[in-house]
């Protein structure tokens, strides 16, 4: 049993060099989405704004 | 009969002449802002809200204060629609009246500069205008 938990132990420990070692990050992954949403947040008011304009034109001299 | 639509006609003329007495200063004085916007005295603003420009009369800055309040009431309004400051949405509509509503010749100020007044091409709007027209 021990003598087979050599060989495998020999085999792992001869295979390491050649594996390419996966390392889950520390920190979580962060995906910065604050941007875009910011972005649409403002076209959408902007198409708001057109609206509330036209429905009081007279908050709206020209 | 007669006498009741005497009545009835009278009764309408008088309602029609307070209408007329009710709204008359109203218009007057929708009609002065718009008159010192083509004074330059009277300007938008890019937070969405008029702005005195240059020397005017109490009737116009009055009229320039209440359509202020009632600019802020609805941008209050749309904010709590779209769940964004009113701020926010007072400067979207800044943007819109910059873009699209200041003519040519009249005042316009971007946050706390100097009156600009409009020239033949746009207005160089603020970078969070980047979608307004």
């Amino acid at each position: 049993m021990t003598r087979r938990g050599i060989i495998i132990a020999g085999i792992a420990a001869a295979a390491l060099p050649g594996c390419i070692q996966v390392k889950a990050p520390d920190k979580p992954i962060e995906i910065n989405l604050n941007v875009k949403v910011q972005q649409e947040v403002v076209v959408r008011l902007q198409r708001d704004a057109q609206d509330l304009i036209q429905k009081n034109p007279e908050l709206f001299p020209q | 009969m007669t006498r009741n639509l005497l009545m009835i006609a009278a009764g309408t003329a008088i309602a029609l002449a307070a209408g007329l007495v009710m709204t008359a200063p109203a218009r007057a004085q929708s009609g002065v802002v718009a008159s010192a916007m083509s004074a330059g005295t009277v300007g938008e603003q890019a937070d969405g809200y008029l702005g005195i420009a240059g020397s005017v009369g109490g009737d116009v800055r009055a009229q320039v204060e209440a359509i202020n309040i009632r600019r802020r009431a609805a941008y209050t309004d749309l904010a709590g629609k779209r769940g964004v400051t009113v701020q926010d949405a007072a400067a979207a509509t800044g943007c819109q009246t910059l873009s699209s509503r200041v003519k040519e010749g009249q005042v316009y100020r971007i946050g706390a500069g100097a009156w600009q007044t409009k020239g033949a091409g746009p207005i160089a709007l603020p970078a969070y205008c980047a979608d307004a027209g």
